[in-house]
């Protein structure tokens, strides 16, 4: 177990590397030079020796090679530089965003796993009925309605309606319910799905059958087997899809004037703030690194099957 | 044994939920009471404001993230531009330009204190520019910045700077919002650098930022020692609201008393508002000009009946009104005549003509043949590309419309979209065919607009190039900037003007303006002269 874990944060490298390797190229491949964009988003026309010292300010006029091991280099000492745009320093600029869009990032996640959960068991169970139905319309609805436009209808009757809810702004719960829907709603669709659908497969199982056989009360072969076999894949759904959590947190931010990190990053991508982008991609790349093997670990516990493969014949 | 186990991580991933999710709720409820308070201090005398992005740092002497309106309600100019271009004494209530317009001298304002109660005098404006002057290199878009030889305090509240050479636009440049404008000593750092920040946001304008929480909104509370006409309104709230649809639907719910610039919701919005009749809305006179420019430089566009022709089939006066809704106005000339030295101009107005176009096409050597629909000319097609900012829904509908409308004279227009540091860097290298363009507005034009084309590595200087009076048109422009004598600034700005639109490889399309939209207890509102000011001058808001 130990060495397991141990072998997998090694491959934490290399996959690190390869991501800043990654952004690094992709920004500069791109053709637009971080100074003049600076300038262009300050409404200057830039002079060429304007130009010449932004370049130099942010390290630009260095060979490309320099540039990139410089960045790997604070990088590993957990220092992201500074933020062309505020002067200030990255991680500073990020740190004090983060908690807006953990708090978002966690409510959807709750309500994704306390929505799905009992809709796609029932829905599982009872295939064909009512429940099943609207189980299915949801997880259409949810997979289908780009979040963008799911906010604004939230936005249109929850509050300029129904005047229940904010319509934008961070500070109360009432603040965060209509955000972390929106957020949740492609999660729900999916999880749903995946839940019913494995419930489903489970059902097929000789266990079940055997189960039945033996005169085990439904309520309990439904509960203590079908559902925890079932839940695994949903699990694994899970881990995968925290760092998608993170990424489709920049447009509900957006929508929502939630000031989180998602909304700074779309300004960074705007403004060819080159280390804010760089600390995001990381970031996102060590989100996922990190739930996937969390998420590992954790199906070892549920499954134990999965520890012991390979060791069988020990 | 294993059930046990099973059971337990459940329960406690149950309950590592529970706790965040209390936490959560925890760190908001505090929160709760505070925002409650909040909402009853939304009276009658507070204004509630949006804008895309966060106020910034409010350094009067930096560019980003500051944002000018926010800076403009703290810190204040010598001087203010005001409605038709007109500068007025603001800080300074008179000045005097030495005859060889290289001497300036401002009587300043007496009485006027900064916000912490500190004196505004002829020291702290001589500080104000030194610190300005020391990062010379980032104001140098600015004509007179890098002319100033020496700055001096002659006395308690006289201030003098001398330049290399004159510069006539140097009181115009002293109206922008930055960097000339005043912040009082305690807000400077130790080492009087301001280029790296400030400590305190204090200025002598009439509002005074209270509070600010980065990315979420602002308060500045009204300034009670102003020396100037004291605001009606208490308090300004500006929400940071990045998104244009939500900015509309909180002003619909009225969370929103004002939404005020260009650009800030989409025409749709303004006008499906303005049919409510719940609101009040308005237009304001123009501050900038969208053109089209033509790359002289590019084998096609250098002939003068090809650039022409395609301004004689651009049926501006629709296509500005069915795109912009009439929010924008039809631009005969390249400066509206509203900016100094523009009244004047004397350039013949094209009004569509399709025939004319096709003929000049003709002409030209451009024939259309026999069963196609694109003219060719020596076997070539007459195929254009017009560059826009993809994010700009204006530029993009006119160029579709443009592609629509000179398909009919047989002109093929590929048009091709870009994000904006793409768009200035393919201009400024000369990489395109055709690109829109908007003028800086006031209070930077005219000098700033014609010192623009004049310079090289900005587009236009390389875009006229086949200009045969380039030469002369240079020097007029480096003339003008330096001229003492207002009559023969005056002819040099009309010939200028006149002949560069003459040429017609820089066609004025419309009359920017901006757009205010707000509830009904909300009254006197004005659009500031200065395209980059705040707008709460005068502002009321209840009975």
């Amino acid at each position: 177990m130990g060495t397991y874990i141990v072998k997998r944060m090694l491959t934490i490298v290399p996959i690190f590397l390869i991501a800043t390797l990654i952004t690094f190229g992709m920004i500069h491949l791109s053709p637009v030079d971080p100074a003049e964009a600076y300038l262009a988003a300050a409404n200057i026309q830039p002079t060429a020796e304007m130009l010449a010292q932004k370049r130099q300010e942010f390290g630009l006029d260095q060979p490309l090679l320099v540039q990139y091991v410089n960045s790997v280099i604070q990088i590993s000492k957990f220092d992201f530089g500074v933020s062309y745009v505020t002067n200030k320093p990255v991680w500073e600029e990020v740190s004090s965003r983060l908690p807006a869009t953990i708090e978002l990032t966690l409510a959807s996640l709750v309500i994704a796993i306390v929505v799905s959960i009992p809709l796609g068991f029932l829905a599982g169970v009872r295939k064909n009925k009512e429940i099943d139905h609207f189980s299915r319309f949801l997880s259409y609805f949810g997979a289908s309605i780009p979040s963008f436009w799911f906010g604004y209808l939230l936005i249109f009757f929850f509050s300029v309606k129904l005047d229940l809810f904010p319509v934008e702004g961070i500070g109360t719960w009432k603040h965060l319910v209509l955000p972390a829907i929106t957020l949740a709603l492609p999660l729900i669709a999916l999880y749903t799905r995946l839940l019913r659908a494995s419930v489903l497969e489970n059902l097929q199982e000789p266990y079940v059958l055997f189960a039945r056989t033996r005169g085990i009360h439904e309520k309990s072969i439904m509960g203590k087997h079908v559902l925890r076999s079932a839940i695994s894949p949903m699990i694994t759904g899970l881990g995968m899809n925290l760092g998608k959590l993170m990424t489709g947190a920049i447009i509900v931010e957006a929508v929502f004037s939630w000031p989180g990190f998602g909304r700074y990053f779309i300004e960074a991508i705007f403004n060819r703030d080159v280390p804010v982008i760089q600390c995001y991609v990381l970031l996102a790349a060590g989100l996922f690194l990190i739930s996937n093997l969390i998420v590992d670990i954790i199906q070892m516990y549920i499954d134990p099957r999965i520890s012991r493969e390979g060791r069988q014949f020990q | 044994m294993l059930h046990t186990k099973n059971k337990k991580l459940v329960l406690l991933i149950f309950i590592i939920f529970l706790t965040v999710s209390i936490v959560l709720i925890g760190c908001t409820s505090q929160s709760v009471e505070k925002s409650e308070a909040d909402a009853s201090t939304e009276n009658s005398h507070m204004i509630t404001f949006s804008w895309p992005r966060d106020v910034g740092e409010m350094n009067p002497h930096a560019y980003n993230p500051s944002q000018m309106f926010a800076q403009s309600m703290v810190y204040e100019p010598l001087v203010s531009y005001e409605e038709g271009g007109e500068l007025k004494p603001h800080l300074a209530e008179s000045w005097e330009v030495s005859d060889d317009g290289k001497e300036y001298v401002f009587n300043l304002r007496q009485g006027v204190k900064f916000s912490d109660g500190s004196n505004f005098n002829a020291e702290i404006v001589k500080k104000n520019f030194d610190t300005i002057l020391d990062n010379g290199d980032r104001h140098s878009w600015l004509g007179f910045i890098p002319l100033i030889d020496q700055t001096e305090v002659v006395d308690e509240y006289t201030f003098k700077f001398t330049l290399n050479e004159p510069y006539y636009p140097t009181i115009q440049e002293l109206a922008n919002v930055r960097p000339v404008r005043f912040l009082g000593e305690a807000g400077f750092p130790e080492d009087g650098d301001t280029s790296e920040g400030v400590e305190q946001p204090i200025g002598t304008g009439p509002w005074v930022l209270e509070e600010h929480k980065v990315d979420q909104y602002a308060t500045f509370k009204r300034n009670e020692d102003y020396w100037g006409e004291h605001p009606s309104v208490e308090q300004i709230k500006v929400k940071v609201i990045p998104d244009a649809e939500t900015r509309v639907l909180a002003f619909e719910k009225g969370e929103l008393d004002v939404i005020f610039g260009e650009g800030v919701i989409n025409i749709d919005a303004f006008n499906q508002l303005k049919s409510t009749g719940s609101y009040e809305t308005s237009i304001s006179e123009p501050v900038a000009t969208r053109i089209l420019v033509m790359n002289t430089n590019k084998e096609t566009l250098s002939d003068i009946k090809v650039r022409q022709a395609l301004h004689y089939a651009f049926n501006k006066q629709e296509i500005v009104e069915s795109v912009t809704s009439n929010l924008e106005e039809k631009a005969d000339t390249i400066l509206s005549t509203n900016f100094p030295y523009t009244s004047n101009v004397e350039a013949t107005t094209i009004d569509y003509d399709v025939n004319k176009a096709e003929q000049l096409l003709d002409d030209a050597g451009w024939k259309m043949p026999e069963g196609k629909d694109i003219r060719e000319k020596d076997g070539k097609p007459l195929e254009i590309e017009l560059m826009y900012n993809s994010a700009e829904s204006i530029q993009k509908i006119m160029a579709e419309a443009l592609q629509s409308e000179w398909a009919k004279i047989g002109v093929k227009l590929n048009i091709d979209g870009v994000e904006l540091p793409t768009q200035v860097d393919r201009f400024n290298n000369n990489e395109f065919e055709m690109n829109f363009y908007s003028t800086s507005g006031a209070p930077y034009d005219p000098h700033y607009f014609i010192n623009i084309v004049a310079t090289e590595g900005f587009g236009f200087r390389e875009a006229i190039s086949s200009y045969p009076n380039k030469d002369e048109l240079l020097s007029q422009i480096a003339t003008v900037q330096q001229t003492t004598d207002e009559n023969e600034r005056q002819e040099l700005y009309t010939s200028i003007l006149g002949s560069l639109q003459e040429q017609g490889a820089i066609v004025p399309i419309s009359y920017i303006r901006q757009i205010a939209i707000y509830q009904k207890d909300v009254s006197n509102f004005s659009f500031p002269a200065n395209r980059d000011a705040h707008p709460f001058t005068g502002i009321h808001i209840g009975e």
